[in-house]
């Protein structure tokens, strides 16, 4: 009975993958048609994007101040506070702003649009759009992924902007690391394909793209019952952060 | 139609400010902040030791930047490095017997090419060449020379053993030099504790070719600095009879305790070596 079930799980688990892939080609496909609905894809960056932007500058802020202090306790052990605006710039661009954002996004953005996507699935909208002889992937899934797409790097441009702002204010302002000293170190040695195209646009469009889809997937594939809804909401949460984490380790490896 | 007009307006704020944060990341934060806008020229020069330094590294005169460095290469069958300077144009009178030095900026500073100028009256061009530069020092060489101790010679053609009791040696450790008029002769083979008469042994490998030391020479042990490590010090003696593979040295001085320096310094004298008896400290 156990192995049964063991193994119900694990065919389950693959179905889902397998699906989701599935779900991926045809929204790729029905992208082109979609265009037909920019204004839509506009409406969704706004919610995505722009109505995530508080809770991503002030998370930003706030890891930044704290590398900032961690930092300047750590390296002033080895006497190299200097090399603090170094740190707090490399270590934000290549692994916090990316992940950070990326499951910012998937709490802020992927939950809204699997509840309301499932929501639609629940009350008939989809089937009703169908009807109409308007495509559903076209007018309501696509706009969300590429909308998920553009505003996840964006939004972790923001956040690193911020983090390294933050740092500066702890290190600098607060701790009294010299300016200068905090800048140089940071040119010096950023690199800007390495750390901030690799970090802060690779990465954050590859998460971007994860979130997205597992969000979409969820709530387009939702028993359509409100118990199914808030399963889904969970499940895209859960789903994201794994998926974050895992593709993380893999483009680090990749991206290296 | 409004509530669409500003959303619109919204979404295209927030693409401007995520575009603008992304031009500040890659153009303040990173190594392209340093790169020079303006026309610049290359100028070369020859170091023996590049050591840390970088393609990008600044060159600085006086401790401000005028240019990078351009380039880091072998020159092809030689063991020294051409370094290619691009030194921005506005800087154009560097006299041409300029001294190129590597520095480190900070103990975990990055390194950089600093100009003194010279007196001459012509200026470096284009494609030219400054003939005078100073390599980085590794820090090991730069550390022994501070502390005055150097290494041991590691390549010895050949030792002989010489044994001596000290009756307190500090932290002297087996691989300490053995120097003679402050020139290392050998290295400390093995420091031991003797269990009958309670007092260290340690034998000194000296190098072959260091073979007319008299036999009734001293050896001390000696403090390179203030933090520096420990080293056998050996005072030649005025003995017919040199010292040979195997000896015992008679006279020999321990290890100076801190603690007694500091009383002999107060009270102007010392309480006496207590276990005095045991080695003939030679004072």
């Amino acid at each position: 009975m156990s192995a049964q079930t063991q193994r119900n799980v694990v065919t389950e688990a693959l179905a889902q993958i397998g699906n989701c892939g599935l779900f991926l080609l045809t929204i790729l496909k029905s992208v082109p048609r979609s265009f037909r609905y920019g204004r839509e894809t506009v409406r969704q960056l706004w919610f995505v994007g722009a109505m995530s932007l508080t809770i991503i500058m002030t998370c930003g802020l706030f890891v930044g101040m704290v590398l900032g202090l961690q930092l300047y306790y750590v390296l002033s052990i080895f006497g190299g506070t200097a090399a603090s605006g170094t740190v707090v710039a490399i270590a934000i661009y290549r692994e916090l702003g990316p992940v950070v954002t990326a499951l910012l996004f998937a709490g802020r953005a992927g939950t809204s649009i699997t509840a309301e996507i499932g929501l639609m699935r629940a009350t008939d909208q989809i089937a009703a759009m169908e009807m109409m002889a308007v495509d559903p992937i076209a007018y309501v899934v696509a706009p969300r992924f590429l909308a998920g797409l553009v505003a996840m790097p964006l939004l972790c441009s923001v956040f690193c902007a911020l983090g390294v702002f933050g740092g500066h204010l702890v290190g600098v302002t607060w701790l009294g690391i010299d300016n200068g000293t905090f800048w140089s170190n940071m040119t010096a040695n950023v690199d800007v394909w390495k750390d901030v195209v690799n970090g802060v646009i690779y990465k954050s469009v590859a998460f971007g793209a994860v979130v997205s889809l597992i969000a979409v997937f969820q709530g387009y594939t939702t028993p359509p019952t409100s118990e199914g809804v808030a399963y889904a909401t969970t499940r895209t949460v859960v789903a994201s952060s794994i998926a974050i984490l895992a593709l993380d380790f893999v483009l680090t490896a990749f991206l290296m | 139609m409004t509530q669409r007009k500003s959303y619109a307006v919204g979404t295209g704020l927030f693409i401007v400010l995520g575009f603008a944060a992304l031009a500040y990341l890659a153009t303040q934060t990173t190594s392209v902040a340093n790169v020079s806008q303006g026309p610049s020229y290359d100028v070369t020069t020859q170091f023996a030791n590049v050591g840390q330094l970088k393609e990008r590294a600044p060159v600085k005169v006086a401790g401000v930047r005028v240019g990078q460095v351009e380039s880091i290469a072998l020159e092809p069958g030689k063991e020294v490095a051409d370094v290619t300077l691009s030194i921005d144009k506005k800087y154009g009178q560097i006299p041409v017997d300029s001294v190129a030095t590597i520095y480190t900026s900070g103990l975990l500073g990055d390194q950089y090419v600093g100009l003194q100028y010279g007196n001459a009256k012509q200026y470096v061009k284009d494609g030219g060449r400054l003939a005078l530069s100073k390599s980085t020092e590794p820090l090991e060489a730069m550390l022994a020379r501070f502390f005055g101790a150097g290494a041991a010679a590691d390549d010895l053609g050949g030792t002989y053993a010489v044994k001596a009791r000290f009756s307190n040696v500090g932290a002297l450790s087996p691989g300490a030099p053995v120097k003679m008029a402050g020139v290392a002769i050998g290295s400390v083979k093995s420091v031991q504790a003797d269990p009958v008469k309670l007092d260290a042994l340690v034998t000194l490998s000296i190098d072959k070719k260091y073979d007319q030391i008299p036999d009734d020479s001293s050896a001390a042990v000696f403090t390179s600095g203030l933090i520096g490590s420990q080293y056998v010090a050996i005072q030649p003696g005025g003995s017919p009879d040199m010292l040979k593979d195997g000896d015992e040295m008679i006279l020999t001085q321990s290890a100076m305790q801190l603690e007694d320096l500091i009383g002999k310094f107060l009270v102007n004298g010392s309480p006496g070596d207590k276990s005095g008896g045991k080695s003939s400290d030679a004072k």
